[in-house]
């Protein structure tokens, strides 16, 4: 276990976030990532960085928002607020204890809340955009996201370490490969100006003229491996009907279906949880409208397990995204909401681009990705 | 389950020890294994309307970083904490180990190094809190690595944390720190008065000049527990002999059986039954690690025992310490040194203190009950 978290810590610190010697490196994450924590911290020092760890304390975080003034909930603390404006490195190890601690929360004050960091979470995208700052969500298995999977923990973990390449002899060669992998499709992509993706109760237009289209290599999320865009904003027409869970901050929505004209939901409903959905939708003008189109593209992802850092990566799935749109792909869309949503096309599912079918039953037809 | 005592003392250490106002910026530090004090005490702040925020880290790190780190990372000196430490007005410090010798290995100049990037930071937070700007407070979780220090188990440990704390029942936590204040501040300013303070014990006669220094109430607001009251002695005034009972704990390391003789003020002999070599060197460190920053009486009663935690050991009732080495500007020293080590000296079966030639002190108490100011 240990010599898999070392490993894991020299992906993430040597290939993923590249630290280099004076980086000014924060590691945050749940009390149950604490042994990740430690390995990361090292290969942080042994890679000349300056390291700061924070664990983050669940209860604290249930009683601001349940209990805090509209002040307090929008206040961001310090060390948050060095790290978006001056930090170089930002790690996030997520292992959840709990992953529904926060279902009794208000929506509205959790909205409220959301939006206290939202300048700080614009910043550091922009940031982030400019090559000033580099930040990554990772993995970590807990007996919690088992949970949510069905799993035991070592089963759940070999999901995480599976699609993180860690049994290959040389991980970041593998992820090297993989990305070349992932520019294909790209490279298919970009010319493209128009998707209709077709599924189960599912007929869905968007419009992707001069957007870019961005390979997820690693860099920011781990495991990963999807291609993204943000779509124009007026563009989206028609349904879609999500075949797993919509999860954010430990709430969801089960079976969401959402019809879209002129670029914003004007349908919304789902089997469990419509008012939470309604609620997130209802937080901004941006909320309503779509931030985020992309592929998961990783073939070692094939199972939904209800954590989705990696559900949106399950190869033969595309997902979108409700609020603000990810820097660099085009994307105008701002809210504080980013809600990405996982649909299966692996059985029958089709894609066409500009009228032509490119995609069906989980894999491109060309054989990219 | 919770710890109902957990939940008062963060109460104690939001409105009594820091005073917390509303809009105040706290900052919560720790380890993984305080966790359930630093949730605590970030429910009490909320709760008056302050802003909190926590730095918990886990534990081990110091460990990685003076193995692995450069010597430029070592002595480094972060701006993230530079930076933040100019913007919090209340901080608190919980110590907690889960292996209290998990660094008695490293390399000791190593270890220099690590300490001297740190002290910068923690001095330019001192200098905010003696100007005003910043109160802080440091407290203990106990954990087991403590409680085995201690020789005993975790409950047993902690029944003892929390009574030295005075939030195991009975009195009004709050109620009782504002009377401790009010009697450490009257005996301090009875002792003000006093020119020369002579010591007598098992081994001990010692006498220490302290005049023109003024005597400081430790009273729960700087750490928790507390309860003592300390001055700087005059740097030429101490001569004489003293026996430390106390095995003496410095960074983790023991010395045994100190005994001291002192010449116009300085250490002009040192032994130990254990640990002499290292006692001397610390001696050595520097121009004023032979001279006396601090003497003191020990006066938190619930504190019966010794723990090897220099938070709850010089508080020990009925004891008197003395450190060697740098002293308190506001209690108007003129001893600098890099090195403080308060050394414990049990009084509470045959000591005696004179004040001026007085008796002031027998067995382990003042034998006058001081007026409590009334405030």
């Amino acid at each position: 276990m240990s010599d898999r978290l070392a490993k894991l810590a020299d992906v993430i610190v040597g290939y993923s976030t590249a630290v280099k010697p004076g980086d000014a490196v924060q590691i945050e994450g749940n009390p149950p990532t604490t042994p990740l924590m430690r390995e990361v911290y090292r290969a942080v020092v042994r890679a000349g960085g300056h390291a700061a760890c924070s664990l983050v304390v669940d209860e604290a975080q249930e009683t601001l928002l349940n209990d805090g003034s509209d002040d307090q909930l929008e206040w961001v603390p310090l060390d948050r607020r060095w790290n978006v404006e001056h930090g170089d490195v930002w790690i996030v190890l997520d292992g959840p204890e709990n992953t529904r601690h926060l279902s009794g929360v208000d929506p509205g004050r959790m909205a409220r809340w959301i939006k206290g960091r939202e300048p700080y979470q614009r910043r550091y995208l922009e940031r982030a955009e400019s090559g000033e700052f580099r930040w990554l969500l990772c993995g970590y298995p807990t007996q919690a996201s088992a949970q949510d999977a069905a799993m035991s923990i070592d089963e759940f973990a070999e999901v995480i370490y599976g699609a993180a390449f860690l049994d290959e002899e040389d991980p970041i060669a593998a992820w090297q490969a993989f990305g070349k992998e992932l520019d294909g499709v790209r490279d298919l992509l970009e010319t493209k100006r128009e998707l209709r993706v077709v599924g189960v109760d599912t007929d869905l237009t968007l419009g992707v003229a001069d957007r870019t289209w961005i390979p997820s290599k690693g860099l920011r999320n781990f495991p990963d491996g999807e291609v993204f865009t943000g779509p124009v904003e007026t563009s989206v027409e028609g349904t879609i009907r999500f075949s797993f869970p919509a999860i954010i901050r430990g709430r969801h929505a089960e079976d969401v279906v959402l019809r879209f004209e002129g670029g914003e939901v004007v349908e919304a409903t789902a089997r469990r949880g419509e008012d939470f959905l309604r609620e997130m939708i209802g937080m901004d003008d941006g909320a309503r409208r779509v931030g985020e189109f992309a592929f998961g593209l990783n073939r070692a992802v094939t199972e939904y397990t209800g954590s989705v850092l990696l559900d949106e990566k399950i190869g033969g799935t595309v997902h979108l995204a409700l609020g603000r749109s990810v820097p660099g792909t085009g994307g105008e869309n701002d809210s504080g909401l980013h809600w990405d949503i996982v649909c299966d096309l692996r059985q029958g599912g089709e894609v066409y681009a500009d009228g032509e079918l490119i995609y069906r039953d989980g894999a491109f037809l060309d054989g990219a990705g | 389950m919770r710890d109902a005592r957990v939940d008062k003392l963060a109460e104690l250490l939001a409105g009594y020890s820091l005073g917390l106002r509303e809009g105040q910026v706290l900052r919560i530090d720790g380890e993984e294994t305080t966790i359930p004090l630093v949730a605590a005490l970030y429910r009490s702040a909320l709760a008056r309307g302050a802003l909190p925020y926590t730095q918990v880290r886990p534990s081990g790190l110091d460990k990685i970083l003076i193995a692995e780190a450069s010597d430029e990372q070592l002595s480094h000196v972060p701006e993230r904490e530079l930076s933040q430490g100019e913007e919090f007005d209340a901080w608190v410090t919980i110590w907690s180990s889960s292996n209290t010798r998990a660094l008695a290995r490293t390399d000791p100049e190593r270890r220099r190094q690590h300490l001297a990037a740190q002290f910068r930071l923690v001095n330019r937070r001192w200098e905010r809190i003696s100007a005003g700007e910043l109160s802080w407070c440091g407290t203990l979780y106990p954990t087991q690595a403590h409680a085995q220090d201690a020789e005993m188990s975790l409950a047993d440990y902690e029944d003892f944390v929390y009574g030295a704390c005075h939030v195991n029942g009975g009195q009004d936590p709050i109620e009782h720190w504002e009377s401790v204040a009010q009697t450490l501040t009257a005996r301090a300013r009875e002792l003000d008065g006093v020119r020369e303070l002579r010591i007598v014990g098992p081994d001990t006669d010692l006498r220490v000049v302290v005049e023109g220094r003024p005597w400081i109430p430790s009273d729960g607001k700087d750490n928790m527990p507390d309860g003592e009251i300390f001055t700087s002695p005059v740097e030429t005034g101490t001569t004489g002999e003293i026996y430390f009972a106390f095995p003496s704990v410095f960074q983790g390391d023991v010395v045994e059986d100190v005994r001291l003789r002192f010449e116009e003020g300085r250490v002009v002999h040192a032994e130990a039954s254990s640990g002499q070599d290292y006692l001397r060197a610390l001696i050595s460190t520097d121009e004023g690690s032979s001279v006396l920053g601090e003497v003191a009486f020990g006066l938190n009663y619930e504190i019966d025992r010794f723990t090897r935690d220099i938070l709850f050991d010089e508080k020990i009732g009925g004891t008197m310490h003395v450190a060697l080495g740098g002293g308190f500007d506001e209690a108007g020293t003129q001893n600098k040194s890099d090195l403080h080590w308060d050394l414990i000296c049990d009084l509470r079966r045959e000591g005696e203190v004179y004040a001026d030639g007085e008796l002031i002190w027998k067995a382990g108490s003042f034998i006058t009950e001081v007026a409590a100011e009334r405030v």
